[in-house]
């Protein structure tokens, strides 16, 4: 799924990254916790989370996440903004609730990854 | 119109805290694990996607009057959660999948399409 | 060694650059008619050790202090420098691969190396270890001066190279309950990481334990200490904070179990996952921990292995 169908579905406004929207994201992750983020996300997912902070930006570097999409509504201030400018990620946001933004997603094709497949991927 | 049982069945979640209403209807859905955000935001009878395991989790269920709890990542609620669980009615359900996954089996089921939950911000 | 012995990205660069790429191209030099008297100006002013005696831009001779000395105590301050220089000089060519230069320190201990063109005899420079240090870490764009990085082992790269073991150290400062600069340590390692040429996965999986270290830092004390050292075979990360200590490991090792008051979940923080996530990422962990004194936590991830 590229980046631009992402915005499509969830109705989602570009705060960063409009020359990337024909970047693929390939899995899903939903979370508001940045251990969960760390120990779950796949390199390459697209992270929903309803969490502005810096640390959002940061946690998405260090577990190679290719782009967030803030779900409620909520938006990042300038700082956290600028961060994710020089890091290079693109970054959306939605009005959709975040179970409403998965449920879409995950109807439209994007995948997630749980427990199992970790289990499975370590032997 | 699905029930809690349905879901639990369909979805192959296990029970660990099995006093509540199972046949309660479920329409909608809230996922957040940040409290102070379920709080404001969630809906009466809605079932709650979390990976919170504390015992916090059951104080705000019952605050809000939530249908149930799904924790995700195969996560284990702590002892005293499952008891509070338990006093408190609430039904608490673990899964191995992510929130991200169980949310878009929910949505397959046809919870939290269309309805009021969609539009709450 | 094995065939499939892995080279670090320093060892790798010193194949890759070569000699005229990082040697300095403005060269003190001296002609052989000129007296050695004259020489003392030179080695006074320059403060340097040896001078590449150049006639027409070819390198004939090299003369070093001792020579020059020597001549002191002789009285020959008025004969020509060809005369007491020596002929046979140890040279490098500037097409040459730095592991060469490195090579000939080693084997021969001087302090620096004419470095002329192949073919030509024409002197084009002159090298010193400080040249070649300079240049490997110019070219894997580590800024050994920025704050974040205060101690960089630098000095060592040149006997690790010779001794085929290449040993980096970077050291953060993380402050405590600092949320608008948690998580840059982590994310500078993962950068510099990513520059060393180690693989993605352990990049990774280096850069999610030292993450949760310095959270843990910022979350529950006023500050410590991220120490990393990367050798060819092993990543090793060390946390170190003088905070309030962890009374009972075994509890704060179990998912779930977290003391991160309501205000850090808020933020994303304190579902209690962060030691599991790094004993999960490492292939060792160690973690100690003194009530009222402090915390120590060793997390070492194996290059090559997995
Ligand atoms: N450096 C430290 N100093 C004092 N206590 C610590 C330190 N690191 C961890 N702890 C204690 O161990 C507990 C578990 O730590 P862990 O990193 O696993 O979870 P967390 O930080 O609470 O949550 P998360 O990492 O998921 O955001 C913490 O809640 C805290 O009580
Ligand atoms: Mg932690």
């Amino acid at each position: 799924m590229t980046l631009n169908e992402v915005k499509e579905i969830l109705e989602a406004e570009v705060i960063i990254g409009s020359d990337k929207l024909k970047m693929e994201v390939k899995i899903g992750c939903a979370a508001d916790s940045m251990s969960d983020i760390l120990a779950f996300a796949k390199p390459g997912a697209l992270l929903l989370t309803g969490l502005t902070n810096p640390q959002v930006v940061y946690t998405s570097e260090i577990s190679d996440i290719k782009a967030i999409c803030f779900v409620r509504g909520k938006k990042p201030d300038e700082k956290v903004i600028k961060l994710a400018k020089s890091k290079n990620l693109p970054m959306l946001m939605t009005h959709l609730p975040m179970f409403e933004s998965c449920g879409r997603l995950y109807a439209n094709g994007l995948i997630g990854i749980g427990y199992l497949d970790i289990e499975k991927k370590n032997g | 119109m699905i029930t809690l049982k349905e879901i639990i069945q369909k979805l192959n979640l296990e029970v660990m805290s099995a006093s509540g209403d199972f046949d309660r209807e479920i329409r909608g859905g809230y996922v957040s694990d940040l409290l102070s955000d379920v709080i404001a935001n969630s809906k009466e009878g809605n079932i709650w996607i979390t990976l919170q395991t504390h015992p916090n989790i059951v104080a705000v269920a019952t605050l809000k009057e939530l249908a149930g709890i799904i924790i995700v990542n195969k996560r284990k609620p702590e002892d005293e959660t499952l008891k509070k669980a338990e006093e408190e009615n609430i039904p608490v359900m673990v899964t191995e999948l992510s929130a991200f996954e169980i949310v878009g089996g929910l949505y397959e089921l046809g919870i939290g399409r269309a309805t009021e939950n969609a539009k709450e911000v | 060694m094995a065939e499939d012995k892995k080279y670090t990205k320093i060892q790798e660069l010193t194949y890759e650059l070569k000699v005229g790429n990082v040697m300095t191209k403005k060269v003190v030099t001296v002609s052989p008619k000129k007296t050695i008297y004259k020489l003392r100006n030179i080695l006074h002013t320059k403060r340097i050790s040896g001078t590449p005696v150049v006639d027409k831009g070819k390198l004939v001779g090299i003369i070093s202090t001792e020579d020059f000395m020597k001549c002191l105590a002789k009285g020959e301050t008025n004969i020509p420098v060809e005369e007491r220089m020596t002929k046979k000089v140890e040279t490098l060519y500037a097409d040459e691969p730095l592991v060469h230069a490195v090579r000939k320190f080693d084997q021969y201990g001087f302090g620096r190396f004419p470095v002329i063109e192949r073919g030509k005899g024409k002197l084009v420079g002159i090298i010193t270890k400080g040249d070649i240090i300079k240049g490997l870490l110019k070219k894997l764009e580590i800024d050994y001066h920025k704050e974040e990085i205060h101690r960089y082992r630098a000095s060592h790269i040149f006997e690790d190279i010779v001794a085929d073991r290449t040993t980096l150290t970077f050291h953060y400062n993380v402050v405590g309950e600092d949320f608008n600069r948690a998580g840059e340590s982590a994310s500078g390692l993962k950068r510099t990481l990513f520059r060393l040429g180690i693989q993605p996965d352990s990049v990774r999986r280096a850069a999610i334990a030292a993450y949760e270290a310095e959270m843990n830092i910022v979350v529950f004390t006023e500050g410590g200490k991220l120490t990393v050292s990367v050798e060819t075979h092993r990543i090793k990360i060390e946390a170190s904070d003088s905070g309030p200590g962890i009374p009972d490991i075994e509890q704060a090792m179990q998912p779930g179990f977290s003391t991160a008051p309501e205000r850090i979940r808020e933020l994303g923080f304190g579902a209690g996952m962060g030691l599991l996530n790094i004993k999960n990422c490492a292939d060792k962990m160690n973690l100690t921990s003194k009530v009222g004194k402090g915390t120590h936590l060793e997390a070492i991830i194996y290059l090559n292995q997995r």
